[in-house]
């Protein structure tokens, strides 16, 4: 009796839970099919005539978010293909480095993992000046590095970790190269590590606003930014923020869920393991 | 083992303890790159961040540093609202964090109560992770909003009619809000993978015993997830104090200074000020912070590993 009671209390905090969760989503999502009028109505009202002239709107007229959404893809992707590439074979070195001072070394990688993103804008602000990286890509791909690159490093590492060196010792002893053993033994064996870290460094570069905020003039603007330069003085766009908000959440949920199972030692750099 | 074997494993033996130097520079050439590169994003601007907390720093005509000896550091002493800005950041630390290892543990155990359908439940909760701080900010904006929000409407169904963003505490309150939305399921994530990895003979010895409710939670199951809620708590904290896109696109730091946070600070001083050098005082101790708490982290992950 007792047990049903806890159980029918479970339900319901999982209940209010979700309506915590969904409902600015899907307000955000039914928003963007409002109309100017409706969409700043006093009484919130699910009673409208849906229009898609906001989504039109920004893809056409001199605001367009276009050229935004190139440039977010460029430097979301740009950064996760050389932080994935270098961060695997880094981590992979990491993990079976038997060198004295690994410790530090994987310390060293975590901190600047960590490190805060106001403490670093600061004095990259003055090299990219300084470099005329302001206002452009590859700066904003050098930017996310600073983040993407130790998180792929440590997490790999961390994936790699779990290989067992014994198949690895039977490779080599059947005649393999260091290479070999490495890419087509140790590397197939993290397939799911791979994807996983790639993912997550694809959501934190595209999510980045602070960075790029500081970093990109017009040239370089990504997605966020466009999203946050609908604030002016004049009052907030909300049927263009809630089009381009979505546009900017959907795709890194997809992603992200296609991950589900591995997300947990991913967001903990492999502190913590499996559902 | 027959003679054949023997023979067959020698070589092997032999060839292992030559690979093994060999083995070590495989190791550093494949580290190399990634550590070059990651050397010259990390050591490099912190020899900077720390000479521009050294010096005043001009930006007019390409950019230039005085060395101003510690006048910088010397500031701190005297600036009370640089101390608030701190004491704001912990307050904001400690609610969101607490918040959110709370409810991501009730949470976490509520679903482990459900085998079936957890899996569609649990991306459903996991969904506001993946959302742009950014946009979480903005929507939390457009929800409070006094004239057409939906959640200010909801408030003012039951009589709370002021513009929420525009008083203090609302303002600090929504804040806290918007970052325990988006990040609570993270703990609840890390909880729930705590629960399922629960020997599950040790919870029915203790239900055997007659334990049940609270008795079992505070005996059996918090100590067997409290490593995982330790990770949490550090990986959060050092989370917590780098983002900060959440308040700056919905109060700026606003009203009267009341979400002001440290990163929050440093931003305006740096790049709405212009006064670069008094900043990167601040974005020094932000690291020392986070380094202290990495550090705790290393601790709790060697832990494990002996374990």
């Amino acid at each position: 009796m007792r047990r049903r009671g806890v159980t029918i209390v479970a339900g319901v905090g999982i209940a209010v839970a979700l309506l915590w969760t969904l409902v600015p989503l899907v307000w955000m999502a039914i928003s963007s099919f409002k109309n100017q009028t409706d969409v700043t109505a006093a009484a919130p009202s699910l009673h409208f005539g849906p229009t898609l002239e906001n989504w039109t709107g920004l893809f056409s007229g001199g605001d367009a978010i276009g050229r935004n959404l190139v440039n977010s893809l460029v430097v979301a992707l740009g950064s996760t293909v050389l932080s994935v590439v270098l961060g695997t074979m880094a981590g992979y070195g990491l993990a079976r480095s038997r060198m004295r001072r690994k410790k530090d070394l994987a310390f060293w990688v975590i901190s600047v993992r960590m490190a805060p993103i106001a403490a670093v804008i600061l004095p990259l602000f003055l090299m990219f000046r300084f470099l005329g990286l302001i206002d452009t890509l590859p700066g904003l791909i050098v930017a996310y590095l600073t983040f993407n690159l130790p998180f792929a490093i440590w997490l790999m590492s961390a994936f790699f970790a779990q290989v067992p060196v014994s198949l690895e010792e039977s490779a080599r002893v059947d005649g393999a190269g260091h290479w070999r053993t490495f890419l087509q033994i140790s590397l197939p064996l993290v397939k799911s590590g791979l994807v996983t870290t790639a993912v997550l460094c694809l959501v934190f570069a595209w999510n980045d606003y602070a960075f790029a905020t500081v970093f990109a003039g017009p040239d370089a603007q990504t997605l966020p930014v466009a999203a946050s330069r609908l604030v002016t003085s004049t009052g907030i766009d909300w049927g263009r923020m809630t089009a381009i908000g979505t546009i900017v959440v959907v795709p890194m949920m997809v992603a992200g869920l296609a991950v589900r199972r591995w997300l947990v030692t991913g967001l903990t750099l492999g502190a913590v393991t499996g559902e | 083992m027959t003679a054949l074997d023997v023979q067959a494993q020698e070589p092997d033996v032999e060839s292992r303890e030559v690979a093994k130097p060999r083995r070590i520079r495989f190791t550093g050439r494949l580290m190399a790159p990634g550590v070059v590169v990651l050397a010259a994003l990390s050591v490099l601007p912190t020899v900077v961040l720390v000479a521009m907390s050294f010096s005043t720093v001009s930006l007019v005509g390409g950019f230039r540093l005085h060395f101003a000896g510690g006048h910088n550091w010397a500031r701190i002493f005297s600036d009370g609202a640089f101390w608030r800005s701190w004491g704001t950041t912990a307050l904001y630390l400690v609610l969101t964090i607490g918040l959110e290892l709370v409810l991501g543990t009730a949470l976490a155990l509520a679903l482990y109560r459900f085998a079936r359908g957890r899996g569609a439940l649990l991306s459903l909760l996991l969904l506001p992770m993946f959302v742009a701080p950014v946009i979480v900010g903005l929507l939390g904006r457009f929800l409070t909003d006094s004239a057409y929000g939906l959640y200010a409407w909801l408030l003012s169904q039951i009589g709370y009619h002021a513009e929420i963003l525009a008083h203090g505490p609302s303002a600090f309150t929504a804040v806290v809000a918007m970052d325990v939305w988006e990040w609570t399921p993270l703990l609840m994530l890390i909880v729930l993978a705590g629960l399922s990895s629960m020997n599950p003979a040790v919870v029915e010895a203790a239900s055997l015993d007659g334990a049940s409710g609270w008795r079992m939670f505070r005996h059996i199951t918090l100590p067997s997830i409290s490593s995982v809620l330790l990770v949490g708590l550090l990986i959060r904290s050092m989370d917590a104090i780098r983002y900060f896109d959440i308040i700056t696109i919905t109060t700026n730091g606003g009203p009267a200074d009341a979400t002001k946070t440290a990163p929050v600070r440093l931003y305006e001083t740096a790049f709405r000020f212009f006064d670069i050098g008094y900043a990167a005082v601040t974005g020094i101790l932000m690291l020392v912070v986070t380094i202290v708490v990495a550090r705790g982290f290393i601790r709790v992950l060697g832990r494990g590993a002996d374990a």
